[in-house]
């Protein structure tokens, strides 16, 4: 069962680290991902032109011309940005391979796939509604698929299309490339404009790369990366350290066989290879089984991570279920090996006293010590007994620090999480947001900004809100241009979290993300000039904020940027609710009152954090099964061990109850030391990764984020270590309680 | 007289196609009575008084002591009948080697929840009677068979059992060791002590025991004090 346990584990351990090791690119090769995604205007071309073109120079591959449509869908009142929809008669093709996340491909004309990209899952089964389709039409959602360059939003059957498009919208489609060379945004340039060359003029529009897709993936499972492999190395050397104390504890143990064995004329290299391979052949099982419970694991696991890094599937590589056993095999074969020899080299007797003698002189001292404490008696030989046996308790006790290492860091690692998708939703302050159904933006004062500030006030359940506007700037010697959020009002009640200094007070003053200091080089009381493009503008850098990413990000009032001349479009409004309030009440009162043409949005959970925090969540699960599991077979072979010194306690008048409780104490103790090791452990892991997960999203931590343990919470920490030993221990306590007495003294 | 055991048509079997280990045996022990169990190897001796032990449970039939039945009580209550009516000693002493030879006196006494000082004084004082207070803190495996045995003995006998029950007690032994540990049992059992002895040692259960019961094939062959036997 050890090599069972430790052999799954591995295998999930070892998925999991190649899962995190570039996952877009091996995901991209194998759904055969397109390098561009081109709109064409099918009104300016013909279905033969688009065909022809799978020929034209550095063209690989190709697929379509799809038809395809811009729509608004939405679900329950609520309306989705733009969508492109796009019509397939099948998930699969030579290009764009569509992994279906769930359910199935459309079937009937009301049916809609909706993309895993978009982040939007209403159930399956539920209603959307066309709402710039002609007579509205509604579409049941039958599946969610995942495209691995986000070819669409939606899809559904091709003849559909028609039907669904806006009245009086050009009829549009959609053309899937793979070239000889798209490594760069301007080799897919170049690639795209020989494709338009050779079409009439006005046929091509725009097109997305696989380059974007990739940025934003890459980013992702950048993130992701480190704490994945963090749970992976917890489980390897878990595994590892687990088989390699029980196998020398069961070779240990049956020295007296193999002293048998020699006194009826087995050679030494003989011995050691009947033991070896009485280990192995066990051992073999295990481990076979073990990839197969390894796989059956991973499933899960590998759909979140999947998920998380945006590749559709993620699966166990054939490598590991080949490397995983043989490993595993081999470290059984070389544990074993050392104490075998040892049998081999020692005479019959020997071998035979060894496995019958007392173990001279180990735990004495403790023992005598637990004799003294007035606690019951059970209690206290249950506390002294791992003395006698070093390396099993040693065993025991890693077991236990891992698991509850695993425990501290992904209850910090959660915790940092939490603060971070909180810090960038603004799921506490603002859990609302308003916006145009269109995507566009207003300017203040307008109609539509009146009717949406009307709105607000009218609804009881408005604290407060502020008007906000998307904005890109040129920033001193900065190559890209920079993504400003601009308020209008007061705006530091949104509570972003701030990795330095303070929230902007006035006119000519900004925060920046971490991104804008490491590009700029400027830091923090430092002046930085701003260009909108109509004028100059130069203000004084106040604080720095947890905005991840490698784009740099300014957030400044409307007044910093030249006020109402400033001619900006407000984008949303960004809604604080009184206490008690709900988001999805409010969200449904407020579409109400607000009509069509209006988005009026709820908290967004984020793909990434929710599926982070399942990942999270699963792998610490596993991790402290798999200690317990640990425990339980060094407990297991304890109790066999001392079978016969369990007899001698249940014949003097040892109780179940006591029986039970005295093996317990076994692990008490080396719970309680592998707490006190694993959780300065556990948080040094969780700094680290979290460390490692804000340089992989270009940013640094405000303090808030590292701060996430409280006494409390570590004292409950410390107690998970006697849960998981207590866990582990029960069954063989159990056992141990219940072997007959008469059966456990004639056991040698 | 009132039976102290009473053993009523016990049979035992260990699987359900195999042989009886004890088949149909019925017997009684008075009191005091200083009883030895006699028969070849793998006759039924030991697996007799494991029943009236309670460290096994008879397939059929019922075993008394001191008017409760035994056969019927849970693994809790057979601990403390154990722990409080009966001491064991064993043909290899079964002590335990990681404690003490006055902490191994002692567990009985400690399971049973005796208080602290009442256990010490009791311990003491047996330890004083069998001779082996000096090896109090030394540990079972420096100890001769023969001091070991005494420690056992002492064990057994640190909650005042009714009964003590010995299986093979010299059989580990060297002759002069074995005939001190008999001289031993035998006042005990003078001092007022039941006591039945497994033994396949005619000279022991002769001069050590005043009744013999024969046990051969499982089944009761013989019973020296016809008085107490029932067919």
């Amino acid at each position: 069962m050890v090599l069972l346990v430790s052999t799954a584990s591995a295998t999930l351990g070892l998925a999991l680290l190649t899962a995190a090791n570039g996952p877009f690119n091996r995901a991209f090769a194998a759904q055969r991902g397109a390098d561009a995604a081109v709109a064409v205007n099918s009104g300016r071309v013909t279905t033969a032109q688009l065909t022809a073109t799978r020929r034209a120079a550095g063209v690989t591959a190709a697929a379509g011309p799809f038809s395809a449509a811009t729509v608004t869908l939405s679900s329950k009142g609520v309306s989705l940005p733009s969508s492109l929809l796009v019509g397939r008669a099948s998930p699969g093709g030579p290009l764009d391979d569509l992994t279906l996340v769930s359910g199935h491909w459309p079937q009937r004309p009301d049916q809609i796939v909706l993309s895993a990209g978009d982040g939007f899952f209403p159930g399956i089964g539920s209603r959307m509604t066309v709402t710039t389709a002609p007579g509205k039409p509604h579409l049941t959602v039958v599946g969610i698929a995942n495209s691995i360059t986000n070819t669409a939003d939606a899809w559904v059957l091709p003849s559909e299309i028609s039907a669904l498009r806006p009245a009086k919208a050009p009829a549009t489609a959609e053309m899937l490339y793979r070239f000889a060379s798209a490594s760069s945004n301007n080799q897919l340039r170049g690639d795209v404009a020989a494709i338009s060359a050779a079409l009439p003029a006005g046929a091509v529009g725009g097109f997305s790369s696989w380059l974007s897709a990739r940025q934003q993936a890459t980013g992702n499972s950048a993130i992701l990366a480190p704490f994945v492999e963090a749970f992976a190395l917890i489980g390897l050397f878990m595994s590892v350290l687990i088989v390699a104390n029980v196998v020398t504890g069961a070779v240990v143990a049956s020295y007296r066989r193999i002293g048998v064995l020699k006194s009826v004329g087995f050679s030494p290299a003989q011995v050691v290879s009947a033991y070896v391979a009485r280990v192995g052949v066990p051992a073999v099982a295990g481990c076979v089984i073990g990839v197969a419970a390894g796989n059956l694991l991973a499933i899960p696991v590998l759909h979140k991570s999947a998920a998380s890094f945006g590749v559709g599937s993620q699966s166990v590589p054939v490598w590991v279920n080949v490397v995983t056993p043989v490993a595993m095999c081999a470290l059984v074969a070389l544990t074993a090996l050392g104490p075998a020899l040892r049998a081999g080299r020692l005479s019959a007797v020997q071998a035979i006293a060894l496995g019958h003698a007392p173990r001279q002189g180990r735990g004495y001292t403790m023992h005598r010590v637990a004799s003294r404490l007035r606690l019951p008696r059970p209690v206290s030989i249950g506390l002294a007994a791992p003395f006698a046996r070093p390396a099993r308790t040693a065993g025991t006790l890693a077991a236990i620090m891992f698991g509850v290492t695993a425990v501290v860091f992904a209850v910090g690692l959660n915790t940092t999480l939490a603060r971070a998708e909180t810090g960038q939703n603004l799921a506490a302050t603002a859990p609302v947001q308003v916006s145009l159904a269109s995507a566009n933006g207003w300017q203040p004062g307008t109609s539509r900004d009146r009717a949406i500030i009307a709105a607000l006030r009218s609804q009881p359940g408005t604290l407060r809100y502020v008007a906000a506007a998307q904005t890109e700037l040129s920033a001193g010697a900065l190559a890209r241009q920079v993504n400003a959020e601009v308020f209008d009002g007061n705006a530091a009640w949104l509570g972003f979290d701030l990795i330095s200094g303070r929230w902007y007070s006035g006119p000519r003053q900004v925060v920046v993300n971490t991104a804008y200091l490491n590009q700029t080089g400027l830091t923090v009381g430092q002046s930085t000039t701003m260009s909108t493009g109509t004028r100059s503008v130069t203000a004084r850098i106040v604080g720095q904020v947890f905005v991840p990413g490698n784009q740099p990000a300014l957030l400044t009032s409307v007044q910093t940027l030249g006020g109402t001349s400033a001619s900006l479009a407000l984008d949303e409004y960004l809604v604080g609710l009184r206490p008690g309030v709900t988001p999805s009440s409010y969200v449904g009162a407020l579409n109400h009152a607000l009509g069509g043409g209006y988005y009026v949005s709820g908290p967004d959970g984020g793909q990434f954090y929710l599926i982070a925090d399942s990942l999270i969540a699963m792998l610490t699960l596993m991790m402290a099964v798999v200690a317990g599991l640990g425990v339980l077979n060094t407990v297991l072979l304890g109790t066999r061990d001392r079978v016969h010194d369990l007899g001698v306690f249940k014949a003097v008048g040892m109780t179940p109850r006591q029986t039970i409780a005295m093996v317990l104490c076994w692990v008490v103790g080396p719970a309680v030391v592998a707490a006190v090791i694993a959780i300065p452990l556990g948080m040094v892991l969780r700094s680290a990764t979290a460390d490692a997960m804000a340089r992989a999203a270009y940013t640094a931590l405000p303090a808030s984020f590292q701060a996430v343990y409280r006494p409390a919470e570590i004292v409950l920490l410390a107690l998970s270590g006697l849960v998981i030993a207590g866990v582990g221990a029960l069954l063989p306590a159990s056992w141990a309680a219940r072997a007959r007495t008469a059966t456990a003294l004639r056991a040698e | 007289m009132d039976a102290l055991i009473r053993v009523d048509d016990v049979s035992k079997r260990y699987d359900n196609n195999g042989p009886f280990a004890v088949e149909h045996v019925s017997l009684d022990i008075a009191a005091g009575e200083a009883v030895a169990i006699m028969g070849p190897s793998g006759s039924g001796k030991s697996t007799l008084l494991n029943l009236i032990a309670g460290l096994d449970r008879p397939t059929t039939g019922t075993v008394a002591v001191a008017g409760q039945r035994i056969d019927s009580l849970s693994e809790t209550g057979l601990a403390k009948y154990r722990r409080q009516r009966v001491g064991m000693i064993f043909q290899f002493f079964n002590l335990l080697d990681d404690l003490t030879v006055a902490d191994n006196v002692l567990l009985p006494a400690q399971l049973a929840g005796l208080s602290r000082a009442s256990a010490r004084r009791r311990a003491d004082e047996l330890l004083e009677r069998l001779k082996i207070s000096d090896h109090r803190q030394a540990y079972p495996a420096r100890l001769s068979g023969g001091e070991r045995q005494r420690v056992a003995i002492a064990r057994a006998l640190v909650n005042s059992p009714e009964l003590l029950l010995a299986d093979e007690p010299t059989g580990a032994l060297d002759t002069a060791t074995g005939e001190e540990i008999g001289r031993l049992l035998l006042e005990l059992n003078q001092a007022g002590q039941s006591m039945i002895m497994v033994t396949h040692n005619p000279d022991l259960a002769l001069r050590y025991a005043g009744r013999t019961i024969e046990i051969v094939d499982g089944r009761l062959a013989q019973d020296t004090a016809g008085a107490g036997a029932r067919p």
